[in-house]
C-alpha cells in the first residue's frame, strides 16, 4: 500500500485527486488544505508519493518541497507539483527545486494516472535497493560474525594448545582474560578495547609451545640456562602470531611479547621501562600473574587473596603498572565473580 | 468579454476518463462552494490586496477550467496576472464579469 500525500488549499481539488488516487488502486490517500501541517506530518511519517499545489496561501508549492527535500530522509520521495498551464516558468523552477513532475490544471485523469504511477513505480524501486542493501548489509554483518567467532574460537583452542603442555589449566586462560578485560575497562578504554584484549589476552603463553618439555615440565627450580629458554617464550608467542591480518591476533602478538615485561625496566624480553612497555602487556602482567598467585599448582598452594592483593600493591611501579594495579583492585567485586565463574576443577567451555 | 458558457460534458469526462461518479462529485462540491468562492474574488478584490485577488483569480480559473469554460479561465488568468503586477484598477468590470460567469456555469451545471 502507498502513502499519497496531497496538499491543496482548494477543497475541490483534494477531493478530485483523492478520488483519482483511490482509482489507481493500493494508494492510501492522506490530505492537508495547509502546507504547513503537511510539513508537520511529514517529519513523523514517510509518505511514498506527495502531489502538491502550486499557489496556496500560506506557503506556495516551491517553498514546500523545498522544506520537505530539507527533512532528513526526504530527498528521494518523488514529489509531483500541480501548475496552471500558463505557469511555466513555475514548472521550470519547481523541476529544479526538486519536483520530479508536475500535473496541469485542469487535472486529466489518464496523464495524472500515468505520471503519478511513475513516480510510486520509481518510489517502489527506491524501496527495493534500500530493502537489498540492507539485506546484504545483514549478510554480510552475520558472515562477519561468523568468521569472528571462528576466529575466536580457534585463538582459544590454540591458547588451549600451549596450556595443555603446562600444568596451568584452561580456565586460567578464562579468568586472566577476564581480568584484563575488568583492567580495561577501569582503565575507560572503551568496549571496543576491552573486547579485544578479552580476545588477545589468551594468548599471552601462546610460545610455550616452543619450549623442550624438559624445561617446561621441569618439576623442580630452573637453572639460569633453563630459564634463558623459558624465556624465550615471549618471543616465540610473537614470531608464531605477527604480522596478521586478524586485529585480535596482532593484540596477541602485543600481548606474547610484552606480558613478562616489568615497569621499573627489569622485565624480559626487551626490558622495556614504563610507557615504553605495550599497554596490553602492562594489563596482562597484573592479570596473569593475579592468577598464577591465586591458583593452585601442582608444586605449590594457592596464596590468599589478601596476600595477592598485596603482591600487587607492593608492585606498583615496579613490577606493574600502577594505573593497572588500581584498574584491577576498583574492579574487585567483578574479578571475585570471574573467580566464581571460572574454577578450576571445571571443564572451560569452548 | 468570454462568449456565453456552453457545458461539454463530454470533453469533461474525457478528462476524468469518463468517471462519472468523479464527475457528479465535482459538479456537487462546484454548486456547494460557488457563492463563497464568488464572495471571496469580491471581497479580495474589496480589500484593495493584490496577492489576496491572485490568489482567488487564480482559484476562480482553476474552478472554470475543471468545467472545461476555456474562455472563462482565460478571463480569471487575465486578473490573476494584473493583480500580479499590482494593476487593480479598472478591474472592476474584469471581476464583476468573472462572479457571473461562475453563476453562469453553476446554471448549467445544474440544469446538466
Amino acid at each position: 500500500m502507498h502513502t499519497v500525500l496531497i496538499i491543496d488549499d482548494s477543497e475541490i481539488n483534494l477531493t478530485l485527486i483523492k478520488a483519482l488516487v483511490l482509482k489507481l488502486g493500493e494508494c492510501s490517500p492522506v490530505l492537508f488544505d495547509n502546507p504547513l501541517k503537511a510539513l508537520e506530518w511529514c517529519r513523523e511519517n514517510e509518505p511514498d508519493l506527495v502531489i502538491v499545489d502550486y499557489m496556496m496561501p500560506e506557503m506556495d508549492g516551491l517553498r514546500f518541497i523545498s522544506a520537505f527535500r530539507a527533512l532528513h530522509g526526504r530527498d528521494e520521495i518523488p514529489v509531483l507539483m500541480i501548475t496552471a498551464n500558463d505557469q511555466k516558468d513555475i514548472r521550470y523552477e519547481a523541476l529544479l527545486g526538486g519536483a520530479n513532475d508536475f500535473l496541469t490544471k485542469p487535472i486529466d485523469r489518464v496523464e495524472f494516472s500515468v505520471r503519478a504511477r511513475n513516480m510510486l513505480s520509481l518510489r517502489t524501486g527506491q524501496k527495493f535497493l534500500a530493502d537489498r542493501a540492507k539485506h546484504l548489509e545483514k549478510l554480510v554483518d552475520e558472515r562477519t560474525s561468523d568468521i569472528r567467532e571462528r576466529e575466536k574460537e580457534l585463538i582459544f583452542r590454540m591458547s588451549r594448545a600451549a596450556e595443555f603442555r603446562d600444568p596451568e589449566t584452561g580456565a586460567h586462560i578464562q579468568r586472566m582474560a577476564n581480568y584484563s578485560q575488568i583492567i580495561a575497562r577501569g582503565l575507560d578504554l572503551g568496549p571496543t578495547t576491552e573486547k579485544l584484549i578479552l580476545e588477545a589476552a589468551p594468548m599471552h603463553d601462546v610460545g610455550k609451545i616452543g619450549i623442550p618439555d624438559y624445561i617446561l615440565l621441569k618439576p623442580g627450580k630452573l637453572t639460569l640456562e633453563e630459564f634463558e629458554v623459558m624465556k624465550g617464550h615471549a618471543r616465540l608467542g610473537y614470531e608464531l602470531l605477527k604480522d596478521s591480518g586478524s586485529e585480535i591476533l596482532c593484540a596477541g602478538a602485543e600481548v606474547a611479547l610484552s606480558h613478562h615485561e616489568k615497569f621499573d625496566g627489569s622485565g624480559y624480553p626487551q626490558g622495556l621501562k614504563g610507557s615504553q612497555i605495550p599497554l596490553f602487556g602492562r594489563i596482562v602482567a597484573v592479570a596473569d600473574v593475579f592468577d598464577a598467585l591465586t591458583s593452585e599448582r601442582p608444586y605449590k598452594r594457592a596464596w590468599s587473596l589478601d596476600d595477592a592483593c598485596s603482591f600487587l600493591e607492593e608492585g606498583r611501579g615496579k613490577h606493574f603498572d600502577p594505573m593497572c594495579v588500581e584498574a584491577f583492585l576498583a574492579g574487585w567485586e567483578d574479578v571475585l565473580e570471574v573467580r566464581q565463574r571460572f574454577r578450576d576443577e571445571e571443564i572451560p567451555q569452548i | 468579454m468570454a462568449g456565453p458558457f456552453v457545458l461539454d460534458r463530454v470533453s469533461i469526462l474525457d478528462r476524468l476518463g469518463g468517471d462519472e461518479e468523479i464527475y457528479s462529485m465535482m459538479v456537487d462540491m462546484f454548486l456547494d462552494d460557488v457563492d463563497a468562492n464568488s464572495v471571496a474574488l469580491a471581497n479580495a478584490f474589496a480589500s484593495g490586496k493584490a496577492a489576496e485577488l491572485q490568489r482567488e483569480a487564480h482559484t476562480v480559473k482553476g474552478l472554470l477550467a475543471t468545467f472545461s469554460d476555456d474562455d472563462g479561465a482565460a478571463e480569471a488568468q487575465e486578473v490573476e496576472k494584473k493583480a500580479k503586477a499590482g494593476e487593480l484598477d479598472r478591474l472592476d468590470d474584469a471581476v464583476g464579469n468573472l462572479q457571473r460567469r461562475l453563476h453562469e456555469v453553476a446554471n448549467a451545471l445544474r440544469a446538466g
